[in-house]
């Protein structure tokens, strides 16, 4: 065993004493008091009154953006964590396979995760812009292009470039974590497979996609946790508008509490949030598991 | 393996062979379709009040049919068309009255060889792809005569040299063709289209004289220069054929010098994905380069032609320093700083007595250090801005290096934890019997051996609070006291967005953070494995 004897019975627990304080204090009272707000009163000023309830929970639901909302939060979940899962599970095995220059490729295709997203809203921000952007450049340089193009001609459009934009930097993390996946599978098991006289769907379905499960796992959980919470891209390009119309529930969240000063339901939309996430996210590891398991 | 036979051998090269004179067989072809279309207009009557149909508008149309047959005689066949435009509108006094416009319009399409044959400079480019094309071939060829059942290791020296070379020179025309739509583009652009009002120079009046007789036969006259002006232009799907057409061209001449066709494609196909792959992450880095180092004025520019700023514009640089990004970047530093060394000195004791020591409540607490991932920070901005204004720490950098430490402490123990169980505990156990306290064992024997680990942990997290923005909007109100990320944002202002100031600035913050990833990459994708698969 990888144990060292401790002397003193409490000693474990004093060395993670300083974790546990700092966590409970910045992560476990803010959601104690995100609870306690959703079920009372709250004025504009800030100020916390009596017990109300359900009313909050009411208010938030009764707003006529709530239902767009949820569906573009739905949108947006699905919409990125599944293409880029995709996209960087097929990047990954590229990148994955011999070739010259694949070191160099791979800290290309990697090193955008850690670039901040506000700067990488911005920049997609101004490609896409219809009058002056550098999209249009290109495809009118190229000569692909007769007139520039306005992509940004609808708010449908605008979300889908969001969506877009999501993938792009999505994409980098998942390549990272499937590829940790790939590079840790022994070459026997697709020597063996050869040997069996296995295809290439053979080998992926039956070698490749078992062993990288786990991996996939880990990006696919993560992935829901932060698209879910990503606010700067949302925020950056259209802010929401028209109407709430490409909100995302972060971004109205935001919206409710620090410009309508509406601190009562913004609250209580963070508990319905806090909840879904982890409902979805706990269901996915706990489907995945057993999986594995068996 | 055993060795291919030389008829198997032979077999491959005559394929490989036969792809190279298929793809020389369609670059030709491709050669002779239309590559860009042209359209101008040479000749515009409006007529006003006039109606479809009525007596001013058939003397009208006369006037242009006459006026198009006169063009027509000019010009090949099918080019010349009367387009007109009806705009009716009701006026003020509730009439109907209509107008149309006839436009006398002169569409041709222009295949690669009425480029090479005009003299234009873009012209030049397809003319060297062909030559490169021809050459290639002609040194295939010429290598060629008694090879084809050996195999690429076998050949003499020259002889080998001369498949090479010519692989070099479908390379060349590879690249000379895919320049040269650019060039056409900056040519008619760049150099006639916005020169056309300046004072002639012989350069371009040779431009003008060469494009009035590519485009318009000739027949520009004194209105050549306002014609030339109108002249709008589209590429075709044919011209970019060439391009796989080359590519296959390519593949079969490396074939020729290697083992299969269908390798050498599959091959060529990856290096091409990981290309096209690489172009594409790069593309709005390349773009954030370009625009911070270009004029306000250029930024905005509709037309901008230029792969890069016609003018870089290094002062940019001070100028957003003016503007405080120095103090941002300096607010960054103190605040990723902070919160690095917080989420250390709480992290690794925690890691420390999850990997070394037995207690109950180990399992709990892992699994809470792993729940308290799902809660970002963000869902709980109004918990954490009332806390914070409870414990007087509201737009306070203290305040944000608290937050970001704490919601970094998961992935910091996570990754400590991965490390810490990698290293055998027998040299601490020594070091304890030797009379060293838990903690001088810690310091002087873990550490040292766990250094990779805790600056990937340590760099990780710096990564993370550098890049955080929502929470600090949030909490910080005072300008001077923002991180890099909220203070870039003062450059975009609801009427106005100074992009130039915008990208400078987002270079500044970005720059020191790839290149600290970079460093830590390789031992990040280990530390995520062992920690996260191994649980």
């Amino acid at each position: 065993m990888n144990t060292i004897s401790v002397r003193r019975k409490w000693e474990p627990y004093l060395w993670l004493l300083p974790s546990v304080l700092l966590m409970t204090v910045f992560v476990i009272f803010p959601i104690l008091i995100v609870f306690k707000l959703s079920f009372s009163e709250i004025s504009k000023a800030g100020v916390v009154g009596r017990f109300i309830g359900l009313e909050n929970f009411r208010a938030a639901i009764a707003d006529r953006a709530f239902a767009g909302v949820m569906l573009n939060t739905l949108y947006w979940v699905v919409s990125v964590v599944g293409i880029s899962t995709l996209i960087g599970f097929i990047v990954a095995m590229t990148l994955n396979t011999r070739f010259r220059g694949r070191k160099i490729a791979r800290s290309i295709v990697i090193f955008p995760w850690a670039t901040s997203l506000v700067i990488q809203a911005s920049i997609w921000n101004y490609i896409i812009n219809f009058e002056y952007g550098n999209l249009n450049n290109v495809l009118l340089n190229l000569g692909f292009l007769k007139d520039a193009i306005n992509w940004r001609a609808s708010y449908q459009i605008e979300f889908i470039w969001e969506c877009g934009v999501g993938i792009f930097v999505t994409v980098p993390f998942v390549t990272f974590c499937v590829l940790a996946g790939l590079q840790s599978i022994d070459d026997a098991y697709y020597e063996a497979a050869t040997v069996d006289g296995a295809g290439f769907w053979k080998k992926l379905t039956l070698v490749t996609l078992p062993l990288v499960r786990p991996s996939l796992t880990v990006s696919t959980v993560l992935n829901i946790i932060y698209v879910f919470n990503s606010f700067p891209i949302i925020y950056t390009i259209t802010k929401g508008a028209p109407a709430n119309r490409t909100d995302t529930m972060v971004t109205y969240l935001y919206m409710l509490a620090f410009y309508d000063q509406r601190k009562g339901p913004a609250t209580a939309l963070s508990v319905i949030g806090f909840v879904l996430l982890c409902v979805v996210a706990g269901l996915y590891m706990m489907i995945s598991m057993r999986k594995d398991e068996i | 393996m055993k060795a291919p036979t030389a008829d198997k051998i032979r077999r491959r090269n005559v394929r490989a062979l036969c792809l190279c004179l298929a793809a020389l067989a369609a670059l030709l072809a491709l050669f002779t379709l239309p590559a860009y279309t042209f359209e101008t207009a040479l000749f515009t009557k409006k007529s006003g009040n006039t109606f479809v149909g009525d007596e001013r508008y058939v003397q009208a149309r006369a006037e242009v049919d006459e006026k198009a047959a006169a063009y027509a005689a000019h010009q090949p066949a099918n080019t010349v068309a009367v387009a007109e435009e009806v705009t009716t509108r009701v006026n003020s006094k509730g009439e109907t009255t209509s107008m149309v416009a006839f436009r006398v319009v002169l569409r041709q399409s222009k295949t690669a060889w009425d480029f090479i044959a005009s003299g234009l400079s873009s012209g030049g480019l397809l003319l060297a792809a062909l030559l490169c094309t021809a050459s290639a071939m002609g040194l295939l060829f010429a290598g060629l005569p008694g090879t084809l059942s050996k195999t690429p290791l076998r050949l003499s020296r020259p002889r080998y040299l001369l498949r090479q070379a010519s692989c070099v020179l479908a390379l060349a025309a590879l690249v000379c063709v895919g320049v040269f739509p650019l060039a056409t583009t900056q040519m008619l652009e760049r150099d006639l289209i916005a020169r056309l009002g300046n004072p002639a120079t012989p350069a371009l009046e040779q431009l003008i004289g060469r494009a009035e007789a590519f485009l318009l036969g000739g027949m520009g006259g004194d209105q050549a220069s306002e014609l030339l002006a109108g002249v709008t232009y589209h590429s075709t799907v044919w011209l970019w054929l060439n391009l796989p057409a080359l590519l296959l061209m390519l593949c079969g001449m490396i074939a020729l010098g290697r083992e299969s066709v269908t390798r050498t494609l599959s091959r060529g196909l990856l290096y091409l994905f990981v290309i096209l792959l690489c172009v594409i992450i790069l593309y709005p880095y390349y773009v954030m380069l370009i625009t911070g180092f270009r004029s306000n004025a250029e930024t905005t520019d509709m037309y901008f032609t230029n792969i890069f700023p016609t003018r870089w514009v290094w002062t940019n640089v001070p100028d957003i320093i003016h503007r405080g990004v120095v103090r941002f970047l300096g607010n960054s530093l103190l605040l990723s700083g902070g919160a690095t060394l917080i989420a250390l000195c709480c992290g690794i004791p925690a890691a420390y007595a999850m990997s070394r020591m037995r207690f109950r409540g180990k399992k709990t607490f892992l699994g809470f250090v792993i729940m308290s991932q799902m809660f970002a920070p963000i869902v709980l901005l109004v918990g954490i801005s009332q806390l914070m204004n409870f414990l007087g720490l509201n737009d306070s950098i203290l305040g944000l290096m608290l937050i970001n430490a704490a919601f970094n402490q998961a992935f910091a123990i996570w990754l400590l934890r991965g490390t810490f169980v990698s290293i055998s505990p027998e040299m601490e156990q020594a070091a304890s019997i030797d009379g060293c306290s838990t903690v001088g064992a810690l310091w002087r024997v873990l550490l040292p051996m766990a250094a990779p680990g805790i600056v990937t942990t340590l760099i990780f997290v710096f990564i993370n609070s550098w890049n955080e923005y929502t929470i600090s909007t949030v909490l910080i109100s005072t300008p001077f006291k923002k991180p890099i990320t909220v203070g870039i944002t003062q450059f975009s202002s609801f009427n106005m967005i100074e992009w130039q100031y915008l990208f400078a600035s987002a270079l500044l913050a970005t720059i020191p953070v790839v290149i600290l990833f970079m460093f830590i990459e390789k031992q990040l994708v280990s530390g995520l494995t062992s920690g996260g698969v191994k649980g």
